[in-house]
């Protein structure tokens, strides 16, 4: 039983990662339709310079973490601008190879900027809290703390808020959307800038907890995209409750079963579900 | 049939021109990655019958061109097959795994279909690395052996025998994708791709003919594999990822999604580009992906698309 107290932890702190991943993608999918595939790469561009700055500039880390998030806010605004609003009249594939030749250049520039070598961001959260025979290290709780607050400010600025509103009234129905003088220009931006924040935030907990390194990204985008077929396309409770169902049957597969097959066994749990319910956990039918 | 003149004097153009290339190029390496090319045409035109045709993003096929690779090199190992034999099974094992994928995927649309093939390829690639009593795991398979020695009347040991080789089976391979295009199935395909619903509503099964378009790529994929494993003589699951997959579908899109001279055009240009892009190092990444996102926007129908675009141009300026 403490057995699987201790994987659900532990599942909760890497689910809380693909949470952070899928409400970007998920956000960015629902108003655009965009299958934003650059997205891990953006996101481990984030930690990398969180790591660059506190390394080697001596940085403190919320110090880093903040120029970090500008950047992403900036590089977010960049990415909509320059690649993904010349095909926004296009057909959805086209958006979709967009994404794929983004991802080769930031995995690229990635490389060019902080090289090959596999990257651990420092942290001196070494503490380890014990609560009745579960071990809790304290960077994991933070890092689940911090998901679950992001989550619930993400989700406060798009139900309460005007800009929020704006967003939804978007994703339900574009035409009535611009009728109702919602400018369709801005929120795109504001979107791509909120979704790279958050990419950037899992890509330094990614940093932080396991390790960078490239061709990391691509596979967080593909855990993802996961979540989101999980949870149902464009549905935040859906990413959160399906980033946990992720992570948490990755740590059961990884301690239980085998760890080398833990990917192999979260894809079945996907591929079910879909063929259950295929539109998602959450999905509207 | 008279209106097509011009594009059969084309197709033959190319044929004869891919003929006498090893007679032309110097470099043998060039040889190399045309022979990569041409294994690439028959993976693209399998892929471009799902995508292009069908409208379903597949990110599998690289997958199943590593099935196809697995399959012949374990035949041959484990039972002692011929290499004939083992090339022609390859993509009938294929097939059964392109089944039961796309069985259970080809029940969702869109970008749902393309996220669960490509779980299937993170699969597939997976099993490939983690199976080692099988599968050699990362170390791979080595001393696959060509079609035949160098005592026969055709040298295998040379390269410009199995240039001809594949020469040969993409050429007919494109054919076949153009008898099943321009057949009452191909008609079909691309309806599914229009409006789904439609057909489904004039009381055809859209599904056993989106089953038909995946299996067949997924086949078209198997031969290329095995083409391609007795051709390297080795394989490891490194280049049956997802990156592979992707090229497949850029192969499809950078030439011309719904033609059949696209991926003929894409397959030698994701071949060739990153070669030609190997000067710049590091950047190089960075370049062809910038080249990627430039084409989209600037030719969304591909290479195909921008020829006959200035092809009716032209000939609307002659009358």
């Amino acid at each position: 039983m403490i057995e699987i107290l201790q994987q659900i932890i532990n599942g909760m702190a890497i689910g809380g990662v693909y949470v952070l991943i899928a409400l970007g993608l998920t956000t960015v999918f629902g108003i655009l339709g965009i299958a934003h595939f650059a997205h891990g790469s953006v996101s481990m561009f984030g930690g990398y310079l969180t790591f660059f700055l506190v390394s080697a500039q001596g940085l403190p880390l919320a110090a880093a973490i903040v120029i970090a998030l500008a950047t992403g806010f900036v590089l977010g605004l960049l990415i909509e601008l320059l690649a993904y609003r010349p095909v926004r009249n296009a057909s959805h594939i086209n958006a979709f190879i967009v994404a794929l030749g983004l991802t080769m250049m930031v995995e690229g520039l990635n490389l060019e900027f902080f090289g090959h070598e596999q990257v651990v961001i420092p942290t001196d959260f070494d503490r380890v809290f014990n609560l009745g025979g579960v071990t809790i290290p304290e960077l994991r709780l933070y890092v689940i703390l911090a998901a679950a607050l992001l989550i619930a400010a993400m989700t406060l600025f798009v139900e309460k808020t005007k800009t929020g509103q704006a967003i939804r009234a978007v994703a339900e129905n574009r035409d009535a959307a611009i009728l109702m003088g919602v400018n369709v220009n801005t929120i795109p931006l504001v979107v791509f800038a909120i979704s790279t924040m958050l990419g950037v935030c899992a890509g330094i907990m990614v940093g932080a907890l396991f390790a960078i390194a490239p061709g990391i990204g691509e596979g967080l985008v593909i855990k993802g995209f996961a979540v989101l077929i999980l949870g149902g396309l464009g549905s935040i409770p859906g990413a959160v409750i399906g980033g946990l169902v992720l992570g948490i049957t990755e740590a059961l597969a990884a301690g239980f079963l085998s760890s080398a097959y833990k990917d192999v066994i979260a894809f079945v749990v996907m591929i079910t579900v879909l063929l259950v319910r295929p539109q998602g956990l959450m999905g509207k039918a | 049939m008279m209106t097509l003149r011009p594009t059969h004097a084309l197709w033959l153009a190319a044929l004869v021109g891919l003929a006498l290339l090893p007679q032309i190029i110097a470099v043998k390496y060039y040889l190399h990655l045309s022979i990569l090319a041409l294994i690439w045409v028959i993976a693209a035109q399998g892929q471009n019958l799902i995508q292009g045709y069908t409208g379903y993003v597949s990110i599998v096929q690289a997958g199943f061109i590593g099935i196809g690779a697995y399959s012949t090199a374990l035949m041959g190992i484990h039972y002692g097959l011929p290499v004939w034999l083992t090339i022609l099974l390859a993509p009938l094992v294929t097939a059964l795994f392109a089944v039961a994928t796309g069985y259970p995927s080809l029940r969702v649309k869109g970008h749902y279909f393309a996220i669960v093939t490509l779980a299937f390829n993170l699969v597939i690639f997976i099993v490939l690395m983690n199976f080692t009593e099988l599968t050699e795991g990362e170390a791979g398979i080595t001393g696959i052996p060509r079609p035949g020695g160098s005592d026969g009347w055709l040298d295998w040991r040379d390269r410009e025998t199995y240039y001809y080789f594949v020469l040969i089976l993409a050429a007919l391979m494109t054919g076949l994708a153009a008898l099943i295009v321009r057949s009452r199935i191909g008609r079909i395909l691309v309806a599914i791709r229009q409006n789904e619903d439609l057909v489904g509503a004039i009381g055809i099964s859209a599904w056993k003919y989106k089953l038909f378009a995946f299996v067949t790529s997924a086949m078209y994929a198997g031969l290329a594999g095995a083409v391609y494993a007795h051709y390297q003589s080795f394989i490891n699951p490194e280049i049956f990822g997802v990156a592979q997959s992707l090229d497949a579908i850029l192969a499809v899109i950078i030439g011309g999604s719904g033609t059949i001279a696209g991926p003929v055009i894409g397959a030698f240009f994701v071949v060739f580009l990153p070669e030609y892009l190997r000067f710049a190092d590091s950047f190089r990444l960075i370049i062809y992906g910038l080249v990627l996102v430039l084409a989209t926007i600037f030719m969304p129908r591909g290479i195909v698309g921008v020829a006959t675009g200035l092809a009716a141009r032209i000939a609307r300026r002659g009358k």
